[in-house]
């Protein structure tokens, strides 16, 4: 399956991601209620994208009660407006957490990879986070832990 | 001839063991579901009482659904009695279904204190449709509510009842609100919280009896002044649906009240009866010992590791994590694991003018316990919960970080990508294949 592979080395943190994922699933340039989150690392020098791993046995899509959520035609888990109740069970359910609660819908949203033309990708300058075929995997912990290791080390002492 | 497969109990646990008898052998064997009631969630029930859903929302399989799985249906049939031996169950109404495995999964009611009045007319439950509805009919606008307990259950319909235009009042023999699902600290929190939005909270408060005077209900309590109401709803705890097994011989702890002991695979005693839900006394993920955990999530994968079981496969069970979420006035409550272990080194954290609060519970490295509160309209509240879920599942070793999270408990996504969580999570699942989209029907008519 086509996923999104997150090469944080290449990201500069211009969020461009945020606000275009936020103006595809919401209608609206709300970073705020982006489904892709840039996060900052070593002081704000440098940053990562992280989203949905789109797990393959789904742990927001077993926990949903009222099966409002589905596998797209791109393969991605997605949330159907109308089905959701907005009980928030997906949202403890998932153990990446990266399924949301939207307060003013009262509905569950997630990455649903746009269904199979993602809109963070075409909106990275960097080609940090590249739409091709591959297993899904950890794509940050390597960078984290380098990036977290002076923090740690000067918290320490 | 077919394997005979047995469904007692059409709730969550009886419906997840269905889907995934089917998804595993494509309607190869024959399923029996017997069930009290029509096949509905009960925690959908909430949205129903608030209005923003239809009756026929709650519904998790219709005839037409049942039909296309291939599933016999004996509903509005309860359960009288197992004879393991002869593998056969006998009906209320005398009717034998005989199995070569079953499954136990009739879940919980409602139960009332024994207060005089309690058990009156005109008092209500809210666990089944059937009570969904009194209250429905029963709580309009400016009705004075009272809500009897204020654990989990009161605190799923609070926001409905509000919504529906009456005036509430919860009243609570602790000290404290929530007192199984978050500490003393969270709980003055939300008390807080509450008390603005216009609820009248009263802890420590004893009822004695209940009386009803010209269609007033009059809760007479220990000290202090009786409460008038209109409408009461007693959410006092809840009991197991296991009296009909008493002479069955299943190994259960304390007469039932404790469920049935079940194994890895959650098989009870008898090899070929299993357990799941409310009624399973299965393993605690984090702690491996033995516990009821009435809550929905347990019952999807107790249901879903039996269905696969049944249906010929060798899935062993890891364990559940107790874990619970609820909003009210826009407040997110959250907590996960052993939020509730005194022998837990606890770093906590409150923002009071936030109205945030964090606690991590830690043995070692290990996070076995963590507690949530916040805005729902603060990102931060809504993007940690997960991640807190995640820590605590992964089990990851945290020692590095403890000194960061003691200072900062709010700051924890750091710690979960760079002690790789993503990456150990990924193979850790429950059935350890992929899910498909699930079959629910959409439109409940029929
Ligand atoms: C209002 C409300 C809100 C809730 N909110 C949440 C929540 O937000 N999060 C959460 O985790 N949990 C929540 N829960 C709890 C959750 O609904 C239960 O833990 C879950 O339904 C348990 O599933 P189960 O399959 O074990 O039992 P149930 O879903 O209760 O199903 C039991 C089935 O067995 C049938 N039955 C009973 N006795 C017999 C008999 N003798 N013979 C045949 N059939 C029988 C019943 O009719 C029913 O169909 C809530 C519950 C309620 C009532
Ligand atoms: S939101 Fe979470 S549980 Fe759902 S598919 Fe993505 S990673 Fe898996
Ligand atoms: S919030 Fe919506 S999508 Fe998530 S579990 Fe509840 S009903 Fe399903």
């Amino acid at each position: 399956m086509r996923v999104l592979a997150l090469l944080p080395d290449r990201c500069t943190g211009c969020l461009r991601c945020e606000l275009a994922c936020s103006y595809v699933q919401t209608g609206s340039f709300q970073p705020a209620k982006s489904v892709i989150r840039v996060s900052p690392f070593e002081g704000y020098t440098s940053y990562a994208p992280y989203t949905c791993t789109q797990c393959a046995e789904g742990w927001c899509m077993t926990a949903c009660p009222v099966g409002a959520i589905r596998i797209n035609a791109a393969g991605a888990k997605d949330v159907l407006d109308d089905r959701c109740v907005g009980c928030k069970l997906c949202t403890i359910a998932c153990p990446y957490g990266t399924i949301f609660y939207d307060a003013d819908t009262h509905k569950a949203y997630k990455c649903n990879l746009c269904d199979g033309a993602p809109a963070c990708v075409e909106a990275c300058p960097t080609q940090a986070i590249v739409y091709r075929e591959a297993e899904t995997a950890d794509w940050l912990g390597d960078f984290a832990a380098e990036r977290t290791a002076r923090l740690l080390a000067q918290e320490v002492a | 001839m077919p394997t005979r497969h047995l469904i007692i109990g059409g709730g969550t646990a009886g419906l997840n063991a269905i889907r995934t008898i089917r998804e595993e052998d494509r309607g190869a064997s024959e399923i029996t579901l017997v069930s009290a009631e029509r096949p509905y969630s009960r925690m959908v029930l909430p949205y129903y009482l608030g209005q923003s859903i239809a009756e026929s929302h709650v519904f998790t399989a219709t005839p037409a659904s049942l039909a296309a799985w291939k599933v016999k249906t004996l509903i509005g049939r309860r359960a009288a009695a197992l004879d393991p031996e002869a593998n056969a169950l006998t009906l209320d109404d005398g009717t034998r279904v005989e199995y070569d495995d079953c499954l136990i999964a009739t879940g919980s009611r409602a139960a009332r204190p024994p207060i005089p009045g309690a058990d009156g007319p005109g008092l209500h439950s809210f666990w089944t449709l059937e009570e969904a509805r009194a209250v429905i009919a029963a709580v309009t606008p400016g009705r004075r509510v009272v809500m009897v307990g204020a654990g989990f259950i009161s605190f799923t319909i609070l926001n409905a009842i509000l919504s529906r235009g009456a005036r509430l009042t919860i009243v609570e023999v602790a000290p404290r609100i929530l007192p199984r699902m978050v500490d003393a600290g969270c709980a003055e929190l939300v008390a807080g919280w509450l008390t603005r939005h216009g609820v009248a909270i009263r802890t420590g408060v004893t009822v004695t009896r209940i009386e009803e005077r010209r269609g007033t209900r009059i809760l007479h309590v220990k000290k202090g002044e009786a409460l008038p109401a209109d409408v009461v709803i007693m959410a006092t705890g809840i009991r197991t649906n296991l009296e009909w097994l008493r002479d069955s011989g299943i190994d259960m702890a304390e007469g039932g009240q404790g469920g049935i002991l079940v194994d890895d695979h959650l098989r009870s005693s008898i090899r070929n009866v299993y357990a799941a839900g409310d009624v399973a006394r299965g393993r605690n993920l984090i702690t491996g010992a033995p516990e009821v955990h009435a809550i929905e999530p347990t019952a999807q994968e107790h249901g879903r590791v039996v269905g696969a079981n049944m249906a010929g496969r060798d899935v062993a069970y890891r364990g559940s994590l107790l874990m619970n979420i609820v909003e009210v006035c826009h407040l997110d409550i959250a907590s996960f694991g052993q939020w509730d272990d005194a022998a837990a080194e606890v770093y906590t954290a409150v923002r009071p003018d936030r109205s945030q609060y964090r606690k991590l519970l830690f043995h070692g490295g290990r996070l076995t316990g963590a507690m949530i509160c916040g805005p729902a309209k603060d990102i931060w509240t809504t993007n940690d919960v997960g991640i807190l879920k995640g820590l605590v599942q992964s089990g990851v070793d945290l020692s590095a970080w403890k000194s960061h999270l003691e200072r900062n408990p709010f700051d924890i996504k750091p710690a979960f990508m760079a002690t790789h969580n993503p990456g150990r999570l990924l193979p850790q699942t429950v059935l350890g294949r992929p899910s498909s989209s699930p079959d629910l029907p959409q439109s409940v008519n029929a």
